[in-house]
């Protein structure tokens, strides 16, 4: 993602957001009120009983929870930061690193927690892993291009003190990241205690996520609610302190927009073959890594696949094709509903962008609705979302749409605001209303940062539809691999993990596409290296 | 197909708790001290309270044995543990065995804590369901992966599925009480207690009543393991049949000692002591009140396997190896 976040949003118009609030808060209230005796929705003084009655129990849980998801969030934006550095450095390794860093994140969670339980053994290690995998990538993108976020003459002049790549390095390039690096860090705050939760799934003896699950399935709608209301506070307010920390340093709002300069296709025979090899070595590269992981921890074949047992059950094996079809049928169902709920949280972050910008005064009261919505850990709304609004299509689509729409918004707005002001200057001089110098000035201004944000989106809503499957509707690819407890059938296991992280990257791959279509029509200018 | 792999990481581990036993473990001072794990197939809960107190009463230590009590979860398969080694022993199911022996896993069970099969259908007392019948013309909510359950249960009790309506959901009770289904396909001792404790009268029906006879939370532990570590799989069965004979002496003290021992687990007493009891028909029968907790005989195995293959799992005998238990019970 290039340009996030905003990286504040206390400091500017504190009571509006105080305003937001309340007008949650009330509708709150009605809603629970309204579903009385359903056990679906705690109201707020149902919400605040349980937190006085159980602020010990919850405390010690939050604690342990906070931890792993800290560990897991430092590791992890280390890790990105070394590779983000790595790359700027060897520029060679760019893509082949970015590469197997996008398919590794694409990895399902619901299928390596299992696996890093067994590496791990019993303790915090496969919390605090998948704690770091859900935030690498968003810290690891934007940094990218961060680091080459400066304008040349910068670069023109360190050259003309006759300093060279390393006084390039320190005094331009890490400056220039570091509101790239705010904003990532910002998103990967909630991201990362979601991680944590998730891999208390795979055996804890304690922690928010262990709460929760005894919550759901004892009935206990208030305790469920608390817990999913206190773990989304949590993130905001660590989403909050990091955008304070990054006001305290000084950073600017990161405010050069760049597509992560999508690969320029001249449309000859070379650089076709080019991109065909560069896809062919990557996935091989893929294998091996896969394969020498495998093989380094000795871990057993029983439910270790290799590369090798997933093309014997999906090709050569005599019930090839029925494996293929589970598959493909699981694939299909998965697909119906990822599909138009990313569209449909892409569309509805675009569009409350744009609502914002011809009416800014709402955004005291929306800004807070949706940060509170994308904390809100999807394991324990994912079951409630689905029984409120039926098992159909709907259910599963909004948690994919909740899960998506807020990179979207966030992007569209600052997209918005890059439109240049002389454009605007002489669209008001010639009275042009809001909505046309919206739709001829601002809109494909806004088109870079919608873009990147639906490139990262698109792990995101696979994220949410595999975890909705698996925890509320029982269909698709994601209620697939989660059967694999069951049944021992890792093949399938391995397979279902296959066809998720290549569809991820495929999607990835194919919006990257659409937008140089798009860009290379409304806003040529963004392609430019 | 690699049947046991020991890792580096486990040696070293084993080599630790070894080492903490010595440094820690002053209470009761044994020759040869050995540390194994137990792998758990849920969350702590008072569903392993035997073995909570077979640790706390030192029925392991007595024998020379430190066991680790390893939580599952909803995404904690237990046999891969087994398989690799880093548990000893793993609290699996007859027919969740028997899918990873088809799969390769070299398992045996070697003891059965659940005599009766908790699998049961529960529904709400102004729509209920009594008998298998019962369940045509309803719409029942379970996961996907329990079709196989339903089916076997059609197949026993001649019930037209055609006539039921089946709704995925997750294992939950809420859609049961919200209305969206009329009955639920669910452990007896789990969603019912839920509605239970929440003041929701619910009609339980024992699936292991209209013939789906099949052994829940058994013991399972690898060939390599029943030819090579003899010793520590019977001090561990000896001490879980003296937990669990404890546990059913005195079930107020069973829960206490489990809420005490996992304060952070959220466990409430009202869900803990309600799971207590009525766990307790179906892990205690006329056999094991004979033969002694966890025991099994050809007829109740040949019961399983008619099961098992109903359920599309062909099985023979050998899956079960009732060697172990003889030691500990001769």
């Amino acid at each position: 993602m290039n340009s996030l976040i905003r990286p504040t949003f206390w400091p500017e118009g504190l009571s509006r957001n105080l305003l937001g609030v309340a007008v949650l808060l009330v509708l709150w209230h009605i809603a629970a009120s309204a579903l009385t005796g359903s056990y679906m929705l705690a109201g707020p003084t149902a919400v605040i009983n349980y937190l006085i009655a159980e602020h010990a129990l919850i405390g010690r849980a939050l604690a342990v929870t906070l931890q792993n998801a800290a560990w897991g969030f430092l590791a992890g934006n280390l890790a990105a930061i070394g590779l983000a550095l790595l790359v700027t450095l060897l520029p060679a390794l760019r893509l082949p690193i970015g590469a197997v860093a996008l398919v590794v994140f694409c990895l399902p969670l619901v299928a390596t927690g299992p696996v890093l339980r067994v590496l791990y053994g019993p303790g915090p290690g496969p919390q605090i892993t998948l704690a770091a995998l859900s935030v690498y990538y968003t810290t690891f993108l934007p940094l990218l291009v961060g680091l080459r976020a400066a304008p040349g003459s910068w670069f023109d002049l360190i050259t003309l003190y006759g300093r060279g790549a390393w006084s390039t390095f320190i005094h331009i390039r890490i400056m220039a990241s570091l509101p790239y690096l705010m904003a990532g860090l910002q998103i990967a705050a909630p991201a990362a205690f979601l991680g944590a939760m998730v891999g208390e799934f795979t055996g804890a003896d304690r922690g928010m996520g262990v709460l929760a699950l005894r919550a759901m399935r004892g009935l206990d709608v208030d305790a469920t609610w608390t817990l999913a209301l206190v773990a989304a506070l949590v993130s905001m307010i660590a989403y909050g302190a990091i955008g304070l920390l990054a006001a305290w340093l000084g950073t600017s709002k990161p405010d050069i927009l760049l597509a992560t300069a999508p690969a320029k296709t001249s449309g000859n025979v070379a650089s076709v073959l080019r991109s065909v090899t560069f896809v062919l070595a990557t996935i091989v590269l893929i294998l091996i890594s896969w394969w020498v992981a495998m093989e380094a921890f000795a871990l057993s074949r029983f439910f270790a696949k290799r590369p090798d047992d997933i093309w014997r059950y999906l090709m050569t094996a005599p019930d090839a094709s029925a494996n293929r079809a589970v598959l493909w049928a699981a694939s299909q169902a998965t697909l119906v509903q990822v599909i138009p709920g990313y569209l449909a949280g892409l569309g509805v972050g675009a569009a409350l962008a744009m609502l914002l910008m011809l009416r800014p005064g709402l955004s005291g009261a929306v800004l807070p609705v949706a940060i509170a919505l994308r904390s809100v850990p999807i394991v324990t709304t994912a079951p409630l979302i689905v029984l409120a609004l039926g098992r159909g299509a709907a259910g599963t689509i909004t948690i994919v749409a909740v899960m998506t729409f807020f990179p979207a918004l966030v992007a569209c707005m600052q997209g918005l605001r890059q439109a240049p002001g002389q454009v605007l200057d002489v669209m008001r001089l010639y009275a042009t209303t809001p909505l046309a110098r919206l739709w001829y000035a601002q809109l494909p201004a806004m088109l870079p940062g919608f873009f990147a944000a639906a490139r990262l989106s698109v792990p995101a809503a696979i994220l949410a539809v595999t975890v909705a499957e698996w925890l509320a509707t029982g269909r698709g690819l994601g209620a697939l691999m989660a059967m694999t407890a069951s049944t021992s059938d890792y093949n399938l296991l391995w397979s279902a993990i296959v066809v998720v992280t290549a569809g991820a990257s495929i999607g990835y791959a194919l919006v990257g596409g659409v937008e140089r279509l798009i860009l290379s029509r409304l806003a040529p200018e963004q392609l430019k290296p | 197909m690699t049947r046991f792999d020991i890792s580096r990481r486990h040696l070293m581990c084993m080599g630790l708790g070894s080492f903490g036993a010595l440094t820690l473990g002053g209470r009761r001072v044994v020759a040869q001290q050995s540390s194994v794990a137990l792998q758990l197939s849920w969350l702590h809960s008072v569903q392993f309270a035997g073995s909570y107190i077979a640790d706390e009463r030192g029925f392991w230590a007595d024998r020379g044995l430190s066991v680790r009590l390893d939580a599952g979860g909803p995404n904690a398969p237990v046999e891969p543990p087994v398989v690799t080694g880093t548990a000893l022993v793993g609290i699996s199911a007859a027919d969740y065995t028997a899918a990873a022996v088809q799969q390769g896993a070299p398992f045996r069970i070697i003891g059965v804590a659940m005599q009766n099969n908790p699998f049961a259908i529960a529904s709400l007392p102004q729509n209920p369901v009594h008998t298998p019948t019962d369940l045509e013309g309803k719409r029942i909510g379970m996961p996907l992966a329990n079709m196989p359950v339903l089916r076997t249960l059609a197949t026993l009790n001649g019930v037209d599925l055609d006539q039921v309506e089946i709704v995925p959901t997750q294992y939950d009770a809420a859609p049961l009480v919200a209305g969206e289904v009329d009955c639920l396909l669910c452990w007896s001792t789990d969603l019912p207690i839920a509605m239970y404790v929440q003041g929701i009268e619910s009609v339980t029906m024992l699936m292991a009543d209209f013939g789906y006879t099949l052994h829940s939370q058994t013991y399972i532990a690898t060939e390599e393991s029943i030819a090579n570590r003899r010793a520590d799989l019977v001090a561990l069965m000896s001490g879980e049949v003296l937990g669990w004979e404890e546990y059913r002496g005195d079930l107020e003290a069973a829960t206490d000692l489990t809420l005490s021992r996992f304060p952070d687990a959220g466990l409430d007493r009202a869900t803990q002591i309600e799971q207590a009891r009525r766990q307790v028909p179906l892990m205690f029968s006329d056999l094991t009140d004979a033969q002694g907790f966890g025991w099994f005989t050809e007829d109740t195995v040949a019961q399983n396997i008619e099961t098992l293959a109903l359920l599309g799992m062909p099985v023979d005998a050998a899956l079960w190896d009732r060697s172990i238990l003889e030691e500990v019970h001769g």
